[in-house]
C-alpha cells in the first residue's frame, strides 16, 4: 500500500501555516499578508490534499473556514471537524475512513466528498440539512436500505454511489429513482424524467406506504410541537395545568387515606360534587390567567412600541445634528488645508474646535434628555405593571381561597361520614362490605379522625404549593421585566455615551493631526 | 275638418277662460326684463327700436346657408310637404298663437312653426328627431355637447332680436356644418332625446357674450388648475407610555408678540393684493351692453330625473358649456319644447332664470300646448274641482278627446355622421377658440402631419399680444408624445411621453437640445433595464437616479471639469470632459450588516482619492467612514510602497480586528478601483446617451477602447435619447391602429385585394350559369310565349346541338391523334431509311422528338378515352337540365 512506503505525518502548526501560506493571497497583497501574517481565523478556504495525514487535529482555529479539502490522504477517523461550523464543503476522499461520524455540528454543510473510502453505512448525517451533493462512490455499502435514510435531505440533488456493492444489483437505479425523487443528477449523470416516471410507477406501492408512515411521523411531530407550544403558552400566564383536574388529580396521588376512604359509602358521590367544583373554580383561575397574561402582553408592547418611537425620534434628531455638523466639517477642513495666512489658520482652528464642542454638548444634552424621558416612562410602566400583577396576584389568591374552603367543607363532610361510620361499626350495624384497609382505620376514633386530617392536610398542601409557586413565579417575572428594562436602558445609555465620545475623539484628533501637520509645516 | 275647426274655437274660449283667471294671478307677465322700473313701454319700445337699427349696421355678417346652396328637389317628400295630422298641429298651433297673442298682447309672438329649408312651416318640436348616435363617445351629454360645438360652425341670427324666420332640419345642418344658435340646440338636442336624456329646447334671452359665443371673457378650462385636494392627517391620539417632551423654555409673550407683528405684515400685503385684483378686475369688465336682454338666444335645458341627472342645467350648445339654472348669463325663457309638447313661460323673468321653476306639470308656470304629454299634472286642477264642477266636466271631455292627438312624428329624416365627419368633427378639422388671454386650437386628428390634435396659447395680456406659454397635445405619435409644454419666459419646452417610448421617457424638460445643457429626463419606472427613472443635467453636473437596481445603487452624481485642450492631431477624436467626482449612494441592502453596506461613496478622481460612508446602524447616530488616498509612491529604497497605514483613514462605530489589517485595506481599496473605473465608464456611457456628438463620434473614434477608463469598449445598445428625439421630431410617424380600417394602408390592401378575389370569383360564377338556352331562345320571334311545340323544338336543338358538339370534339381529338400517329410512322420510316448517315446530334434530336411525340400520342389517347366516357353523361346531364329549366318545364311535363 502507498501509505505504508511513506512516514505518515502529523498535522502541526508549521503545516497550517504553510500551507496557508501557500494557498493566501499572491503578488502585492502576498506581500503585506507576508508582512502582517495571515491568523487561521481569516482564512476561508484551505486545501491539505497528498499529505499523508493520519489524523485530523490542529484545526480548531479555522473558525470561519467555508471550504476544507483532505483528500488523497490516509485519514481513519472523521474527527476534530466540531469547530468548523462555517464549513461548506468537505472533501474526505481517498482516504480510509470506515464510519461517518463527527459531522454533527456542520450544519452548513453542502457538499460532502467521502469518495473511496471504507464505508458500509449511510448513518450520522442527521444535522447535515442543507445537504446538496453527497459522494459516497468506491466504498462498501451493501444494503439498499441505506438509500431510505437520504430521504430526509430535501435539497439533495447530487449522489453517487458507484463502485459499491450496491450499484451492482439489478434495481439499484430504479430504485433510486424511486426513492429519491428530487434527485437530480446520480453517479453525475441527470436522470432521465422518463425513467424517473418508470421507476416510480414500478415502486409505487412501497413508496406510497413509506410516504404514509412518513406522513404518520411527521403529523405526531407536529402534535407534539403543537401542544409544546400551548404549554409555553400557559407557562407564560402562570396558569399550565390548571384547565382540567390535573390539580385535583394531583392531591389525590400521593394522599393514600384518601384514596381507601373514598370506598366509604356516599364517599363517592360527595368526591365527584368536590371535583366538579372543584375544577371549575380551576378553570375559572386559568381563564383569568390567561386574560391577564394577554392585557400585561398589550401593556408590555405599547411600552416597547412608545420607547422605541422616542429613540427612534432622538436617533434622527442626532444623526441629523451630525450631518449638519459633517457638511460644515469638510467645508472648513477644506478651508484649513488651504488657508496660508498662519493667523487665520488659527482662528479658523479654534472655531473648528468650538464646533466640536458644540456638537459633543448637543449630543449629550439630547442622550441626557432622552434619559430623562425614557426613566420617567419607565417608572410610569414598572408602577403599571407592578398593579397588574398584584391584582392577578390578589384574584388568584381570592380563587384558591375557594378551592379552600371546597377542600375543608369537603373534609367535615368526610369526617361526618368517617364518624357515623365508625358508629355503626362499633356498633356492629354496618351492612356494606369494606375493604380491609380501610376497615383497619376504623379501629378507634383518633384513628380516623387523624387519617381523614391526614388527607385533608395533604390537599392543602398542594393547593398552596401550587399557589406559592404561581405568586413566586408571578413575582420573579414582574421583578425581573422591570429589571432587564432598567438594565437595557442603562446599556443603551452606555452605548450611546460611548458612541458620541468616540466620534467626537475621532473629529477631535483629525483636527489636531492637522494642526500637527501644519506646525511641521 | 269643420268638426275640427269647431273643436279648436271651443278650446280657444276654454283657454281664454283660463288664461283670464291666470291674468288675475299674474299681473305683470314679461315685458320688463330690465332693472330700470321707471320706464314706461314706449320708451322701452323706442330705445329698442333705435337700438336694433345700430346694431344692424354693426352685424354684416348675413346668413351663409342661403336657400340656393341647398338643393330642395333632392331632399325627401316629408321635408317638402306637410302631411295631415302635421297640417292639423300647425292650426292648433295658430289656434294657439292666437289665444296666446291676445291674453298676453305685451309678450313677443311664439316660436312656433318656422319655415324649414323648401319654404314650409314646420312644428319646432317635429323637427326634434331623438336619435341615439352608433357612437359610444356620444352617450353623456357632455361628450354630445362637445361634439355639437366642435362640429358645426356658428352663424349669428339675422336679427339679434328676434328668432329666425327659418329652422332647417338636423340634417341640412349636419350637412352644411353651419347653423344658427337654435340649429345648434335642436340637434344637441335630439341627440340627448336620443340618448337617454330628459331635454329641452329653450328658446330665451341671453347675455352678449352668449349669444355671440365670445368666450375672451372665461378663463379657459384648460388653464384652470386642479385644486389640490389637502388630506388631513389623522391625529393619532397619544399613546399611553409616550414620552413627554423637554419643557419648552421660551417666553410666551415675546411668542405673541411676534405672531402680531407677523399678521400685521400678512395683512397689509392681503390688502394690497386685493386692490390689485380688484383694479384688474375692472379692466376685465365688459362693455355695458345697450341690448342686454333683448338678445334673442336657444340654448338646451337637461332636467333631473333621467339618466340619473342630479339637479336641472343648461347647456350652451355654441360653447358645450354647462350652466347652472341660475346663471347670470341667461336672462329670461319665453318657451321651451321638446320631441313632445312645447310649454310656453308664464312666469316673471325680471330676475333672469333665478327664480323659475322648471316643474312643467304646473299649467299656471308653464301652458302647454299639447295635452296628453308624460309631465303629471299638479294636484291645482283636482282642488278646483270643487268649486266650478260644471265647466270642469265640459273641460275634461274636452280633453279626453284632445288626448287622442299627440305630436305627429318627425319629419326630419334620420340624423346620421358617417365615421369620417365623426373623426374630422370641426368643420376642416380645425377649429379655434379664444378665451380669455388664451387661444384654443383643434386640429382632427391626422390633420396635422407631426399628430398635433389641440393647441393652447396663454398670454399674458388680454389682447393676447404676448405669449405666455403653449401647450400642445398630440395623438398617434410613434413616439408616444403626448403633450409638449413651452414656457415662452423660461424658454423652458417640457415634452410628456406615453409609456411605450423606446427608452421609457416620460417627462423631458430642456432649453434647448444641445447636449451639456440643462435637461431634466424622467423615466418610466420598471420599465427600463438599469432601473433608471430621472436624469438631471447641468453644463457641469450630472444626476441620475435609480431605483429596484440589484447593486441598491439608488443615485449618482457626476461633477465634470473644463475640457482640457487637446491636440489638432486629436481633435477629430472624442474630447470627452473630464469627470472631477463621482459621488454614488446605495440603498441598504439587508443582507449585509451595516457596517459592510456602503451608503455613499465619493470618487474624487483628480485627487485619487476615494471616500466611504456606511449605512447607519440601525441603534446608532453615527456612520462609519473610510477614506482611501491612493499614492502610490516609491520610498527611499526605490520599493514600490504597496499599503501604508496613513493611506486609509477609518473612523469605525464598532472597531474591529480585521478591519485593521493592511491586507483587508489593501484589498478594500483594490476592489474599490476597480469599481472606480466602472462607475466611471458607467457615467460616461450614460452621458453618452445624452449626448448625440460624442457618441456618434465615439463609434468611430474609440475603436473599440474607452481611453477614459481603459475598459473594453462596450457596444452601446441603447441610441442616444437626444438623437433620437430629434430624430422623431424630424420624422413624427404616427402610428395607425389595426382596427382603423381606413387608415391602414395594409388592412386596406389585403381587403382590396380580397374583394378583387371574391369579384373574380363571382364573375367565374356568372360565367358558369352562362344560358345554355339563349341562341335558341332568341331564335324565336321576342316577346311570346312559347308554344309546347316551340319548346319541344328548342330542348331537341339544344341537345342535338350539344350531341353534335360532342362528336365534333371527339372528331377533332381523333384527328390529331391520328395526325401525330402518322408524323411518327413518317419519322420512323425516315430514321429507318438514314440510320447510317446520321449524325449523332441528329440521332438525339430524333430520339428526344420520339419521346414527345410518343408522350403527345399518350395524352390525346387519354383525352379521347376520357370524352368517350364522359361525353353520354354531359349528354344526359343536359337533357336533365333542360326538363327542370323553368322556361320550358311546362310544356315538358306532359311529355314525361
Amino acid at each position: 500500500r502507498l501509505y505504508d512506503s511513506v512516514e505518515p505525518r502529523v498535522m502541526d502548526e508549521d503545516m497550517l501555516k504553510l500551507a496557508v501560506g501557500e494557498q493566501g493571497p499572491q503578488e502585492e497583497a502576498g506581500q503585506l499578508a507576508r508582512q502582517e501574517g495571515i491568523l487561521f481565523k481569516d482564512v476561508v478556504s484551505l486545501r491539505l490534499d497528498f499529505q499523508n495525514i493520519l489524523r485530523i487535529d490542529s484545526l480548531w482555529q479555522f473558525e470561519n473556514l467555508r471550504k476544507l479539502q483532505l483528500d488523497n490522504n490516509i485519514i481513519e477517523k472523521i474527527e476534530g471537524l466540531e469547530h468548523l461550523v462555517h464549513l461548506v464543503w468537505l472533501d474526505l476522499s481517498f482516504n480510509n475512513i470506515e464510519a461517518i461520524e463527527g459531522l454533527d455540528t456542520l450544519v452548513n454543510l453542502e457538499d460532502l466528498s467521502l469518495f473511496n473510502n471504507r464505508i458500509a453505512k449511510i448513518d450520522s448525517l442527521d444535522a447535515l440539512v442543507k445537504l446538496q451533493v453527497l459522494s459516497l462512490g468506491n466504498n462498501q455499502i451493501g444494503n439498499m436500505m441505506n438509500i431510505i435514510y437520504l430521504r430526509r435531505f430535501k435539497d439533495l440533488r447530487s449522489l453517487s454511489l458507484s463502485g459499491n456493492p450496491i450499484a451492482e444489483s439489478e434495481d439499484y437505479k430504479m430504485f433510486i429513482y424511486a426513492y429519491l425523487p428530487d434527485l437530480v443528477y446520480l453517479d453525475f449523470r441527470r436522470i432521465d424524467d422518463h425513467m424517473k416516471e418508470l421507476a416510480e410507477s414500478k415502486h409505487q406501492y412501497s413508496i406510497d406506504e413509506l410516504k404514509h408512515r412518513e406522513s404518520l411521523i411527521q403529523a405526531r411531530l407536529d402534535d407534539e410541537l403543537a401542544r409544546q407550544v400551548e404549554l409555553e403558552k400557559h407557562k407564560a400566564a402562570f396558569v399550565e395545568h390548571l384547565n382540567g383536574s390535573f390539580l385535583f388529580d394531583s392531591m389525590y396521588t400521593e394522599d393514600v387515606e384518601g384514596n381507601k376512604l373514598a370506598y366509604l359509602p356516599g364517599v363517592g358521590e360527595l368526591l365527584q360534587g368536590y371535583k366538579d367544583k372543584f375544577v371549575i373554580i380551576c378553570l375559572n383561575i386559568f381563564e383569568y390567567g390567561l386574560k391577564q397574561q394577554e392585557k400585561r402582553k398589550l401593556e408590555l408592547d405599547t411600552f416597547n412600541e412608545c420607547v422605541k418611537e422616542a429613540i427612534q425620534e432622538n436617533q434622527e434628531q442626532g444623526k441629523h445634528r451630525i450631518a449638519e455638523f459633517e457638511e460644515k466639517h469638510l467645508l472648513s477642513l477644506n478651508a484649513i488645508r488651504e488657508e496660508s495666512d498662519l493667523t487665520n489658520i488659527e482662528v479658523r482652528i479654534v472655531e473648528y474646535g468650538e464646533d466640536i464642542t458644540e456638537l459633543f454638548n448637543v449630543l449629550m444634552t439630547l442622550e441626557m434628555q432622552l434619559v430623562e424621558q425614557l426613566e420617567e416612562t419607565i417608572n410610569m410602566f414598572e408602577r403599571n405593571i407592578m398593579d397588574l400583577v398584584a391584582l392577578f396576584i390578589e384574584n388568584v389568591q381570592s380563587l384558591m381561597a375557594q378551592c379552600r374552603d371546597l377542600e375543608n367543607h369537603h373534609h367535615e363532610k368526610l369526617l361526618e361520614i368517617s364518624i357515623n361510620t365508625l358508629e355503626k361499626i362499633l356498633k356492629g350495624e354496618l351492612d356494606e362490605d369494606l375493604p380491609d384497609d380501610l376497615r383497619a382505620l376504623f379501629v378507634d376514633k383518633d384513628t380516623i379522625v387523624n387519617a381523614v386530617g391526614a388527607s385533608h392536610d395533604i390537599h392543602l398542601l398542594k393547593i398552596d404549593n401550587r399557589e406559592d409557586e404561581l405568586v413566586t413565579r408571578t413575582n420573579s417575572w414582574c421583578t425581573h421585566l422591570v429589571d432587564m428594562i432598567h438594565k437595557d436602558e442603562i446599556m443603551r445609555n452606555r452605548r450611546r455615551v460611548k458612541e458620541i465620545n468616540q466620534y467626537i475623539d475621532h473629529i477631535q484628533n483629525e483636527l489636531d493631526n492637522l494642526e500637527c501637520g501644519d506646525v511641521i509645516d | 275638418m269643420e268638426v275640427l275647426k269647431e273643436k279648436v274655437e271651443e278650446e280657444e274660449e276654454a283657454e281664454r277662460e283660463e288664461a283670464a283667471e291666470r291674468g288675475e294671478k299674474m299681473p305683470r307677465p314679461l315685458e320688463t326684463r330690465r332693472e330700470e322700473p321707471p320706464m314706461t313701454q314706449e320708451m322701452l319700445r323706442d330705445l329698442e327700436k333705435k337700438l336694433s337699427e345700430i346694431e344692424i349696421v354693426i352685424l354684416e355678417q348675413p346668413l351663409i346657408v342661403t336657400k340656393d346652396s341647398i338643393d330642395i328637389s333632392k331632399l325627401p317628400l316629408s321635408y317638402r310637404s306637410n302631411t295631415l295630422k302635421e297640417e292639423h298641429l300647425l292650426q292648433v298651433a295658430d289656434n294657439f298663437a292666437r289665444q296666446y297673442s291676445h291674453l298676453c298682447p305685451d309678450r313677443v309672438p311664439l316660436f312656433l312653426h318656422p319655415l324649414n329649408e323648401c319654404q314650409v312651416p314646420k312644428f319646432v318640436s317635429t323637427t326634434i328627431r331623438p336619435t341615439l348616435m352608433p357612437y359610444p363617445e356620444l352617450y353623456n351629454w357632455d361628450n354630445c355637447a362637445q361634439f355639437v360645438s366642435d362640429f358645426l360652425s356658428m352663424v349669428p341670427l339675422p336679427d339679434p332680436l328676434q328668432p329666425p324666420s327659418h329652422l332647417y332640419s338636423s340634417t341640412t345642418v349636419l350637412k352644411h356644418q353651419k347653423g344658427n344658435c337654435f340649429d345648434f340646440s335642436t340637434l344637441l338636442c335630439s341627440m340627448l332625446v336620443g340618448a337617454g336624456y330628459d331635454a329641452y329646447c329653450v328658446n330665451g334671452y341671453g347675455s352678449q357674450d352668449l349669444c355671440q359665443m365670445d368666450l375672451t371673457r372665461d378663463v379657459c378650462p384648460l388653464t384652470m388648475k386642479h385644486k389640490e385636494v389637502v388630506q388631513q392627517e389623522e391625529k393619532v391620539p397619544p399613546k399611553k407610555y409616550a414620552i413627554k417632551p423637554p419643557r419648552d423654555l421660551s417666553s410666551r409673550f415675546e411668542q405673541e408678540q411676534k405672531m402680531k407683528k407677523q399678521q400685521e405684515i400678512k395683512g397689509e400685503k392681503e390688502k394690497q393684493w386685493k386692490e390689485e385684483e380688484q383694479r384688474l378686475l375692472e379692466l376685465e369688465k365688459a362693455k355695458i351692453d345697450p341690448l342686454h336682454g333683448l338678445r334673442v338666444h336657444a340654448w338646451v335645458l337637461v332636467l333631473s330625473g333621467k339618466r340619473e341627472v342630479p339637479e336641472s342645467f343648461f347647456i350652451d350648445p355654441l360653447t358645450a358649456r354647462s350652466y347652472s339654472t341660475q346663471d347670470d348669463h341667461f336672462l329670461g325663457i319665453e318657451s321651451l319644447w321638446n320631441h313632445k309638447n312645447y310649454w310656453v313661460n308664464m312666469q316673471d323673468c325680471w330676475n333672469g332664470c333665478k327664480d323659475l321653476v322648471f316643474d312643467l306639470g304646473d299649467p299656471v308656470r308653464w301652458e302647454y300646448l299639447l295635452l296628453g304629454t308624460d309631465k303629471p299634472q299638479l294636484a291645482v286642477a283636482e282642488e278646483e274641482d270643487d268649486g266650478m264642477n260644471d265647466e270642469d266636466m265640459e273641460n275634461l271631455g274636452k280633453e279626453d278627446e284632445d288626448k287622442s292627438f299627440d305630436m305627429p312624428p318627425s319629419w326630419v329624416e334620420q340624423i346620421e355622421i358617417s365615421p369620417e365627419a365623426f373623426e374630422t368633427r370641426c368643420p376642416n378639422g380645425k377649429k379655434v377658440i379664444q378665451y380669455k388671454r388664451a387661444k384654443l386650437e383643434k386640429w382632427a386628428p391626422y390633420l396635422n402631419s407631426d399628430g398635433l390634435v389641440c393647441r393652447l396659447t396663454t398670454y399674458e395680456d388680454l389682447e393676447c399680444t404676448e405669449t405666455l406659454e403653449i401647450k400642445e397635445w398630440y395623438q398617434h405619435r410613434e413616439d408616444m408624445l403626448e403633450l409638449k409644454h413651452i414656457n415662452k419666459n423660461t424658454g423652458l419646452n417640457i415634452d410628456y411621453f406615453k409609456p411605450g417610448h423606446p427608452q421609457a421617457l416620460r417627462v423631458h424638460s430642456y432649453k434647448s437640445m444641445q447636449p451639456e445643457m440643462d435637461r431634466v429626463m424622467e423615466f418610466y419606472e420598471t420599465a427600463r433595464v438599469d432601473g433608471l427613472i430621472k436624469r438631471e443635467e447641468t453644463p457641469k453636473t450630472m444626476t441620475e437616479y435609480y431605483q429596484g437596481r440589484s447593486d441598491f445603487l439608488s443615485y449618482r452624481h457626476v461633477d465634470f471639469g473644463d475640457r482640457v485642450k487637446k491636440l489638432a492631431l486629436n481633435s477629430a477624436e472624442s474630447n470627452p470632459r473630464p469627470m472631477v467626482k463621482i459621488t454614488e449612494r446605495f440603498s441598504r441592502n439587508p443582507a449585509k450588516p451595516a457596517d459592510e453596506d456602503v451608503a455613499e461613496r465619493v470618487f474624487l478622481i483628480p485627487e485619487e482619492r476615494i471616500q466611504l460612508r456606511y449605512h447607519c446602524r440601525d441603534d446608532h447616530i453615527t456612520a462609519s467612514k473610510r477614506e482611501f488616498l491612493r499614492r502610490t509612491e516609491v520610498d527611499s529604497k526605490g520599493n514600490k510602497i504597496i499599503m501604508t497605514p496613513d493611506m486609509c483613514i477609518s473612523f469605525e462605530v464598532e472597531p474591529m480586528e480585521h478591519t485593521k489589517k493592511l491586507l483587508y485595506q489593501y484589498e478594500a481599496m483594490m476592489k474599490l478601483k476597480n469599481e472606480e473605473k466602472l462607475s466611471k465608464h458607467q457615467a460616461w456611457e450614460s452621458e453618452l446617451e445624452v449626448d448625440p456628438w460624442e457618441c456618434g463620434q465615439v463609434g468611430g473614434g474609440m475603436g473599440g477602447g474607452c481611453l477614459n477608463c481603459a475598459l473594453p469598449y462596450f457596444p452601446i445598445q441603447v441610441l442616444e435619447i437626444l438623437k433620437l428625439r430629434e430624430e422623431e421630431e424630424e420624422a413624427h410617424t404616427l402610428t395607425i391602429s389595426i382596427y382603423d380600417t381606413k387608415r391602414n394602408e395594409k388592412s386596406k390592401e389585403y381587403r382590396e385585394a380580397m374583394e378583387r378575389v371574391m369579384h373574380e370569383e363571382h364573375l367565374r360564377q356568372v360565367e358558369a350559369q352562362l344560358d345554355y338556352l339563349a341562341p335558341f331562345l332568341a331564335q324565336l320571334p321576342p316577346g311570346e310565349k312559347l308554344t309546347r311545340w316551340q319548346a319541344a323544338r328548342v330542348k331537341d336543338e339544344c341537345l342535338s346541338d350539344f350531341k353534335q358538339r360532342l362528336i365534333d370534339k371527339a372528331n377533332l381529338i381523333q384527328a390529331r391523334f391520328e395526325k401525330e400517329t402518322q408524323e411518327l410512322q413518317k419519322k420512323q420510316q425516315w430514321y429507318q431509311e438514314n440510320q447510317v448517315t446520321l449524325t449523332p446530334e441528329d440521332e438525339d434530336w430524333y430520339l428526344s422528338y420520339c419521346s414527345q411525340a410518343m408522350f403527345r400520342i399518350r395524352i390525346l389517347e387519354q383525352r379521347l378515352n376520357r370524352h368517350k366516357e364522359l361525353a353520354p353523361l354531359k349528354y344526359l346531364a343536359l337533357e336533365e337540365k333542360l326538363h327542370k329549366d323553368p322556361r320550358l318545364v311546362d310544356f315538358l311535363k306532359v311529355y314525361v
